[in-house]
Order: structure tokens, then sequence, then C-alpha cells
């Protein structure tokens, strides 16, 4: 018996959705692999950073907070990606929908109301979406290439945080420490579980997810994004614009990310500091691919880089395991599903051995 | 302005912009046999760690050199693999190359996070190397003499040698380079792994040269302004020399900004620190604008072939 | 060429398997030095899977190649090419960005400076009458100067065989007989030429043998001069061929599809544009388009469909209505229906199922969308319909566009637009690639539905398609359209003469030897 490669006649859908276990799965061993040979507790480390975090309840609150912005970018990326446009710029977006939210924050820093929070997040999704505007604008105008405008977007937005935080809006009590004021009650968000840290976000995000997913299925948009994404030509043959979709598509994902951005900044944060960018808008391109680029998906996904997170400090605390490692395993997980997707489309066949033999 | 003033910033331009021309120069090859790799940050990050861990273990920094190119090249290997055998995504498979540079590098360089490199001193003899005047030609690292160096043998190896013409070919249309008999998938391996060992080289000009200490991200996005020179040179080598001085003037007028204030106080310094991400989007809107929906790249740019009949 | 010429290629029991199919089937057969050797069949008889063997591309499964009497096993093109085995492939394997030189050099094996390549090019373009400027840009040439290449490429090796792929499916009638001219001078010098095609007419002119395959297996050999096109027809697709059956007595209605002054921009430097096409179809009339490809077919296509737009609202007019600024779903929905030539790609998205490739274009006329969402199961429902009554092989209406054959797609797509009963179809290259018994059921649905009362334009590249269904024929060449002519008064010359691009009267053109169309200054 011998086995062939040969390509399928149509993708496999179990593969499909078996590929990001097997890749997860391939990850826990190699990892396990790569930190005996440096010195650490492999086993043990895989064990912290991938279990712990789902056996320990008390662990799930962090979960919730740490997978709530991270599913929101990764979702609206998840329908850029589909379209093919690679916004790979939304921790930019995030950053600014984050400094637009909380510019609403300071303008109205001695009113209050409720309405001052539905205020910040509109600016924030606004915030986003402007700034995912200028790669949309550049692409359909100059058809300049948006991976590279996006990313030197966030290299640009982070400076403009930091002057922002180092020069106009440093707060005046802050004794000299790079910040904003602390935002109000009236501009906070509110804890949904009692006794949790678990934020306002996290029913956002759920609910994202959803509407995201009956658009993309159900509607005539969805469709329009799945088709221009897969095949150009044929979408403009079906009446589509190539031009408005990359608007669409950069507007939804700029706008999800600046959402997610001043989520993060009314929540966890309460202020901007320099160290507010911490790589969600990265993270979340694992996250799109390892959801497979579908809403719900990036529901999953999102946990499950999530938990990575989460497990990262425990295993940084318990066993002095460097935070760098999550890194490497976040990484380790898209490489190999990409590697595994090869299978989506292609299988092992048994064939007889060859030449003489010659079946109907 | 004077000598005293305007040589130091000649220097100081041209060692600024090495890591990026040797990387964009690795960057063309792979795109000119049709292989779009945006891994180049994450090769250049894996080049600057392993120069710095070679230095501080060793102390030679060509040791040190060619540890960062087969460290590229073997992370490029990664990307062929994925890209070239297993037919994935070209644009998540470089992301995800980078993401991975980055998280590793910072895993594995933390012992030498900080510590002081050795650099790589001027090639040439103290007289010549630290005149004020001639320092200009003869005052850099041999690292920049390289970079010139593979300018010229770039250009010579895709415009006047066979193996270019291939090279050039399976870019322009691998099926029909495959129809021919032309090994598609090997040239582009060969291709990938050169520009993996560039990009190596590229991140050891960092420790060796310009920062001369490891720290994590330290190559801070030029392996995507790599990128973008590849374009705005319309993939030919010598203007990819004159786009990697642009952006070298740009990051010394960064410098600059930060030391000496004086004029450059007009903006604040984190103006000067956008600028060079700033002048990327400016530059490759020029360029677009100048030719006019002709773009010159290789027309299997990014498309994955698979020699199926 | 003598019947006791040496025998040069000799296969004997070749045998190629693909996953789901035997793609050639115990094939033996021979071809003499000096021999025109037609291989005929319809499209996945297997011709191209076995000259692909010959050319060392793939390796048979089971089987034996002989070369000049000796078993060889030819590994790879260039041992191919150094067993003085040349060819020239129906897709060209040329480099568009490349110049003429460059390609011919990429094409051989031997190392030869730039001076000593082009000397050789051009006594050998001058030995067999080959006209190029071997300095050009290939994207700057038209078809038949592209064939040019890819001949003097494969003359350059000295071949002892030269294997030739559907080579005349992209020349005027004057380029085919041109280059007739130079294979019979080929054959005379002793060289051996194995014909792809299955333009039944040309093989009887040129070939001295003709090996028919169907389904990959070898049916017949035989003499192509002593055959009937028809007879060589009714073996190569096993059964009897069908005419199409039109009503002799038809008449036209009122003008629905009227198009004055449309002009195009060139989508690229390289593209073609149109340039101020005036035409108009009846109810009832079907108008063909011919043309050598390349001459602005995609472009008058996508004009008429809505993909581009022209330059005023008053270029096109659909029953009166001024759609020229329109985009294609309004077209659409106003009774304009369209098939481009690309099938997978532009007409359908192979990785979305069928049901979704009608929502593609039918979700306006057949009501698939209310309030922006899909109703799958409409999809669903008239995806079913299609399938069922143009006999499309497909397994439901959730199999992938790509995962039909191409002939099988082409049903589908042909099926999709019909049965949303246009008032105006306008499709390029109906039958291209499609198998005989196809063909003829597209045809008859076109004929059908121009008896219905809809105006059809059929842009085709293939005459014999055009000839037999057009009642009115217009030809492109450059962008420009020719004025109408009657299909039953034009001769093949005129129309071949329009299409090379000479729009003026016979007695200013005349054919220089080597079929060169010259025209006085």
């Amino acid at each position: 018996m011998q086995f062939r490669l040969e390509k399928r006649a149509e993708p496999s859908r179990l593969m499909l959705y078996l590929a990001p276990i097997l890749a997860l799965a391939i990850t826990a061993v190699l990892g396990a692999l790569l930190f005996s040979v440096m010195g650490y507790d492999g086993i043990g480390a895989v064990r912290e950073i991938f279990l712990t975090p789902l056996t320990n309840p008390y662990k799930w609150q962090d979960l919730a907070v740490k997978a709530s912005p991270l599913v929101i970018i990764a979702v609206g990326l998840s329908v850029a990606y589909r379209a093919n446009v690679w916004n790979i710029g939304a921790e930019g977006q995030y950053i600014v929908g984050a400094i637009a939210g909380t510019g609403v924050a300071l303008l109205t820093y001695n009113l209050s109301g409720p309405w001052i929070l539905p205020l910040m997040l509109v600016a924030g999704m606004a915030g986003g979406a402007a700034y995912a505007a200028i790669p949309a604008f550049l692409r359909t105008r100059f058809r300049v290439n948006e991976i590279l405008t996006t990313l030197m977007l966030t290299y640009a937005s982070v400076n403009l945080l930091n002057y922002l935080v180092f020069g106009p809006w440093k707060s005046p009590t802050a004794m000299g420490q790079p910040q904003t004021v602390l935002f109000s009650l009236d501009q906070s968000l509110p804890y949904v579980v009692p006794g949790t840290i678990i934020h306002l976000g996290t029913p956002i995000a759920i609910a994202v997810a959803l509407i995201v997913w009956l658009v993309m299925s159900r509607s005539v948009f969805g469709f329009q994004i799945r088709t221009v994404g897969l095949a150009p030509h044929a979408a403009r043959y079906g009446g589509f614009s190539a031009d408005r979709t990359v608007w669409m598509a950069l507007l939804l994902s700029g706008a999800l990310a600046g959402l997610a951005g001043i989520l993060e900044a009314a929540g966890p944060f309460g202020r901007l500091v320099p160290q507010f960018p911490t790589n969600y808008g990265f993270t979340a391109i694992i996250v799109a691919f390892l959801g497979r680029l579908h809403p719900i998906g990036c529901l999953f996904a999102g946990i499950i880089l999530a938990i990575t997170f989460v497990g990262g400090e425990v295993a940084q605390t318990t066993m002095r395991l460097p935070f760098a490692a999550v890194g490497v395993f976040q990484a380790m997980v898209l490489f190999l599903l990409l590697a595994a997707d090869f299978f989506v489309r292609h299988r092992f066949r048994a064939v007889e051995p060859k030449t003489s033999a010659r079946p109907a | 302005m004077n000598s005293a003033l305007i040589v130091p910033f000649i220097v100081t331009l041209v060692a600024a912009s090495t890591p990026i021309l040797l990387a964009a120069l690795g960057e063309l090859v792979v795109e000119k046999s049709g292989v779009l790799n945006l891994g180049v940050e994450g090769m250049m990050l894996i080049g600057a760690m392993t120069t710095a861990a070679v230095m501080l273990t060793t102390g030679n920094p060509y040791l040190a050199i060619g540890s960062a190119a087969l460290a590229g090249a073997f992370a490029a290997l990664l990307f062929a693999v994925l890209t070239l055998s297993l037919s994935a995504n070209q644009v998540a498979t470089g992301l995800a190359l980078t993401i991975l540079g980055t998280g590793l590098t910072a895993l594995v360089g933390r012992p030498f996070t900080g510590q002081p490199v050795p650099t790589l001193g001027p090639l040439f003899p103290p007289a010549l190397a630290n005149d004020p005047i001639w320092r200009v030609i003869f005052g850099y690292s041999p690292l920049v003499y390289l970079s010139l160096a593979m300018v010229v043998a770039v250009w010579f190896f895709l415009m006047r040698t066979r193996s270019g013409l291939i090279l050039r070919a399976i870019g322009e249309s691998d099926t029909s380079a495959h129809s021919i008999g032309y090994p598609v998938i090997g040239v582009r391996y060969l291709a990938v792994l050169f520009g993996g060992a560039m990009a190596g080289i590229g991140g050891a000009c960092f420790p060796l040269m310009l920062t001369p200490q490891w720290a994590e991200r330290l190559t801070a996005g030029r392996g995507w302004i790599a990128l973008a020179l590849v374009v705005f040179a319309a993939w030919r080598p010598y203007r990819l020399l004159a786009g990697a001085y642009i952006f070298g003037l740009l990051m010394t007028l960064e410098v600059y900004a930060k030391t000496s204030g004086g004029g450059f106080r007009i903006f604040p310094s984190e103006f000067w620190a956008a600028l060079p991400y700033l002048a990327t989007i400016l530059v490759l809107v020029l360029i677009s604008l100048s030719r006019k929906g002709s773009t010159s790249a290789p027309a299997c740019l990014g498309k994955p072939f698979s020699p199926a009949g | 060429m003598s019947i006791d010429a040496p025998v040069r290629l000799a296969l004997k029991g070749i045998t190629k398997r693909f996953p789901g199919v035997l793609a050639n089937d115990d094939v033996s057969f021979s071809v003499r030095a000096g021999e025109i050797h037609a291989l005929l069949g319809e499209n996945g008889a297997g011709k191209s899977t076995l000259v692909k063997m010959i050319y060392g591309i793939m390796q048979p499964d089971a089987g034996t190649i002989a070369w000049n009497g000796e078993i060889v096993t030819i590994a790879n093109p260039k041992a191919a090419r150094r067993l003085g085995i040349g060819m020239v492939f129906q897709h060209f394997s040329l480099f568009d960005a490349m110049t003429v030189l460059e390609n011919i050099a990429l094409g051989l094996d031997a190392k030869l400076t730039q001076r000593e390549l082009e000397a050789k090019v051009r006594a050998v373009m001058s030995q067999y009458g080959l006209v190029l400027d071997p300095h050009r840009v290939v994207a700057t040439l038209s078809v038949g100067e592209r064939q040019r290449i890819e001949i003097v490429r494969a003359l350059l090796l000295d071949p002892q065989l030269l294997i030739m792929d559907e080579p005349t499916s992209v020349l005027t009638p004057q380029e085919v007989e041109a280059l007739f001219a130079v294979l019979r001078r080929l054959s005379a010098e002793g060289r051996s030429i194995l014909y792809i095609s299955h333009k039944l007419h040309e093989i009887r002119a040129l070939c001295h043998t003709a090996t028919i395959l169907r389904g990959g297996k070898l049916v017949a050999t035989l003499d192509p001069r002593v055959e009937t096109p028809r007879s060589m027809a009714e073996k190569m697709i096993g059964a009897s061929l069908k005419d199409i059956s039109k009503d002799p007595n038809r008449r036209f209605g009122k003008e629905r599809l009227l198009v004055s002054g449309l002009t195009t921009l060139a989508e690229d430097e390289f593209g073609v544009a149109i340039d101020s096409a005036s035409f108009a179809v009846r109810a009832g009339e079907i108008l063909g388009i011919a043309g050598v490809a390349g001459n602005g077919q995609n472009a008058l296509l996508d004009a008429l469909s809505g993909e581009i737009l022209g330059t005023h609202g008053d270029a096109v007019r659909l029953d009166g209505t001024p759609i020229g600024l329109m985009g294609t779903t309004a077209r659409r929905r106003l009774g304009l229906c369209a098939v481009p030539e690309e099938r997978n790609g532009h007409a359908a998205v192979g990785d979305f199922s069928l049901s979704d490739n009608s929502v593609l274009t039918a979700r306006d006329r057949l009501k698939m969308v209310l309030a922006g969402l899909i109703n799958s199961g409409a999809a669903k429902t008239y995806t079913g319909k299609v399938i069922a009554q143009f006999a499309v092989k497909a397994l439901g209406p959730h199999s992938t566009a790509g995962s039909l054959s191409g002939g099988n797609l082409q049903k589908y797509i042909m099926g999709r637009e019909i049965l949303q009963n246009p008032s105006v179809l306008v499709v390029s290259q109906p039958t291209w690639g499609v198998d005989a018994g196809a063909a003829a059921a597209i045809h008859q649905a076109l004929v059908d539905l121009a008896a219905a009362g809809s105006a059809i334009v059929v842009i085709s590249q293939d005459l014999d398609e055009l000839l037999a269904l057009s009642d009115t024929l217009l030809v492109i060449n450059g962008g420009r359209l020719s004025k109408p002519l009657d299909v039953g008064a034009v001769s093949i010359e005129e129309i071949g003469l329009l299409m090379g691009g000479v729009h003026g009267t016979e007695d200013e053109v005349h054919i220089a030897p080597g079929g060169q169309i010259a025209v006085p200054a």
C-alpha cells in the first residue's frame, strides 16, 4: 500500500474545522519540546498556558476581559480579509479609536449624564473608521497597497499617542507621569457581572460577532464581500463595485478596531497611557485566521488567544516563564494553522503499488 | 554648511540606510521571482538578535554576520515550505513570519537584552577612516560596502546573467516557465532563501553599527519600509539605492531632532519619529501617480503556483 | 512524405491516469519522418495529456515511447528538446513583459551571446518567411506574431518532430494559409509534425494521417484526405452529428439593442479599447461578431454588459431606453444579460456553490433578495431548474462551480442566463471547450431564445460556429467593427481580410507570397 498526495475535488469541510484544532494540538507538543530544550519545564509551561486559565474559575473573568477586544477587532478583520483587503493596521485604528473616545472624555470631563459613554463609544468607532479611511482612500484613488499603508499608519499612531500623553493631554495631577486624567464614572464602562471585572465590552463583543455573522451569511452585503474577495472579476460582472467594497471593508474593520480601543481605554485602563498599545490589533490577526475568517469562529478563537494571554501571566508568576513565550505560542498556532490548511484542499489517498496494475 | 557638519550627517545617513537597503535587495530578488514575503521585519529581527547573541558569546563580527544570514535564511525556509510546497497564502504566511520573529527574538534574546555589543568598525585604516573629510567615503563599516556591492551584484545577476533571466521569467509567468521546463518552485525556494539571508544581514546592522545592543523590536518597522522601498524602486536595484538613502535622510533627521533641537523644535520629536513612516506613504502615492496604472510589478507577484497538469 | 520513410516516433500502450479519470488508455500510433500527423479529438479526449508525455512534461503510467527506433524515457522538456522534439503550445509559454529575443533565449538550452542568438533568429526568420522584430516587447504583439515567436523558438532547435497544439484557433484564415505553407516546407525537409486540432477541414487540407482519440482511447488512425469532415467528426464524438434547426421562414421584429458610437477607454496599457461601435440587433436576430482573439472582444462584451461604462447614455439603447451609463445590475433588471468568455473567475466564482453563482447574476430578475437579505431557497430552486433543463452534470445546487468540468460549467452558465428570459443576451465564446453534444444543445437553446423574440449577440473566434448560428455578421479588429455582413452572402476570404484588419475594397489588397497581407501605401 502506498499513499499519494492529491488535490481534492471539493475543499473538505471537516478539515476546515479540524485544522485549527490540529494546529493547537501540534503547537502544544512543539511548544513543550521547545521550552524543554530552552531549559524550562516544557510540559508545565503548556499546562499553565493552555489549561490553567480554563480549570481555574477565578481566571474566567480575565478571559472575558482579554477576549472581548480580540473578538471585536478580529470580527472586523475577518470581513476585510474575506474581501481580500489586507488591513494589518488594526493596532493603529485601535489606538486612534481610543484617542478619539478619550478626546470626548476630556471634553466632557466636567459634565455628567448617561449620554457621555455612548458618545465616547461612537467617537471611538468614528476615529477607527476615519483612520482606516486613509488607506481606503489611498487604495481606491491612487492604487496604493493597503498592507503597507495600514502598517505605516500604526507606527504613526503610536507617535500620535505619545505626543498627546506626554504633551497637551498630560494630566496636571499625575505628578509628571505621562498619562491623561482618570475617566469619571460616567466615562467608564460599567461592570456587567457583579463581583467580577467583566465589563460592558464582553456583551458588546458577543453581539458584534452575532450581528456580523448574520450580515455575512444572509445579506447581499456579505455576499458582495465574499464575491469580491474570491473573484474580483466575477464580482464586477455580478454588479459589485470593487472600490466600494474596499471602502466598506476598511471602514467596518477600522470602526470595530476603534470600538475595541475605546472600550479598552474606558474599561481596564480608565485613561490613556504610553503603555496603552498592547498588540491586540496584531494578535487579532491570528484570531481572525484561527477563527476561519468567520465571526463565530472568531468568538472561539478570541477565547483561545485570551487563554494564552492569561496563561502566560500565570506561567510568568508560577514558573518564571518570560511573557514573550506567549507570543511564540501564538505565532506557532498561526504558522501551523496555515500549514494544516493544506489538507483542506489536498488529501493522502491510498494507491496500489504503481506500474502494471491498471484496474478499470 | 561646512564640512564639519555635513560629513557626520552623511555618515549617519549612509549607516541608517544600510539595513533597509540590504533587506530590500533581498526582497527585490524574491519579488522578481514572483513571491511576496511580508516577513522581512521578522527575519531582520531574527538576524539582529542572532548577531547580538553571537557577538556577546564569541566576539567575532564576521561569524555574527554569517550566523545572521543563516538564521534569516532558515526563517525564510519556513515561509518557503508553507507558501511554495503547501501553497499557503503568501500574505498571511509573511505576517505569521513577522509575528513569529517578533515573539521568538523577544523570548530567546532576553538574556542579551541591553548588554553592549562590540561594533564592527570601519573597514579602512584609521588614517583614512577618521579623516574629517575622507571618512565620508572611507569611514564605514564593511556592512556598508557590502550593501553597495550587493546593489551591483543583484543588478548584474538579474539583468546580465542567464540565471537572472530565468528568475525574472518565472516571476513574469510561472506557467510559461514551467511548460518550457524551468523548475519554478526550486528557483523560488532559492530566491526566498536569499531574501532571508539578506534580511538577516540587514538585521545584523543594528547591533553591529547602529544601536550597539539588542532590544525587543529593535528594527522598529524597518523591514516594512524595505518592502515599500521595493515598490518605490519599481523593482530596479539602482533605484533601490536612491530610495534607501532618501529614507536614511529622514531617519537621520529624526536622530538630529532628538539630540540637537534648534530648528527641529518647530515640530514635536514625535513628529520626526513618525516622519519616515508618513514619508513612506507619501512616496507610495507619488509613485502611483507617476506611473498611471502600470505598476511594473512582476506579473505573478504573490500568486500561488501549483504545477498540476 | 513517402510511405517507406523511417518511423520517427512510435507510441505503444501509453496509459495515464488522473484522480477519477483515465486520460489515456493504451494508446499506440507512430509518426514517420516528414509526416504531418493530426491528433484529433474533443476537449477531454486526452490529446493534451498525450503530447505532454511526448514533450516530457508528464510521465506515462504505462507504455513506451520509441524515438528513431529506440525506447526512450523523456524525463522533462529539456530532454525532449535534446532528442529533437519541439513544441508550440496552444496557450503560449511567453513572457509578456520581456522582448522577443529574451523569450527565445529562455526557450533555448544552448548558451549563446545576444548577438549570436539574434543572428540565428534572423536567419531562421528569413528562411521560413516569418516576420518579427526581435527587440519588441511581447505584450505589444498580436496573437499571430506571438505564435511566430513560439515557432521560431522551436525551429532554432532544428527539431525532427514539431508538436503544434491547436495552432490555428487564434489566426485569421490568411494567417492559417501562411502557417500551412511553413509547415509544408518543414515536412518537405523531412521534419515530422504532430498537429493537434479539432478543425476538420484544416486537417483534410494539411495532414497525411490522422489519429482520433475519444475518452482517452484511440478510435481510429486514418487518411484524412479520403474522409469527409462529417465522417471524422462522428468518429470523434462517437455519435451522429445534430444540426441546428432554424425556422427558414423566421422574421425579425423591432430593434431591441441599438449601439451607436460606443467608445471605451483601454483598461490597461496593452488593452484594446472599443472605437465608436455602432450596430443594431432586432428581435429574433442572432448577430455574430467574428475576430482574432485580443481585438477588443472582451472590452465590447464588458461595455455591453455594463461592466465598463460608455461615455454617454445613448451609446447603448435597450428597447429604446438609454442604458450606456448603467451598471450590470440595472441593465439586467431591464432585460440585458451577458456571458463573458472566461468561465471560472468571471462568469462564475469557482469556490461558490452553483446556488450562490445563481445569486450572482439572477438575484434581481428572479427575486432572490428581500430587504437586503438573500432567499437561498429561491436560489436553490432556480439552480435546480438550470441543472435539469441544461443537463448539467453536477451533484446538485450545492456543488461548487470549480468542481464542474469546463463544459458542464459552461452549460450551467448559459442556462443561468437563458432561463432568466432576457430580452437581449450577449455571449462570448458560448461553446469554447465544450464537447460537440453540449455545443449543439447550447446552439439550439440560443436559436430557440431568438425565436421567442430575444435579440442575441454572439462573440466568437470560431468562424464555423458563427456561420452556422448567426443571421448577420460583424468583424472586430483592433476595437473597430466592420459593417454588417449577410451570413448567406459573404465569403470566408472577405471575413478573413476583415479579421486581419483590411477594410478596403478588394482591388486595393493583394496577398503577398507567404500569406503576408500587403496594402499599398
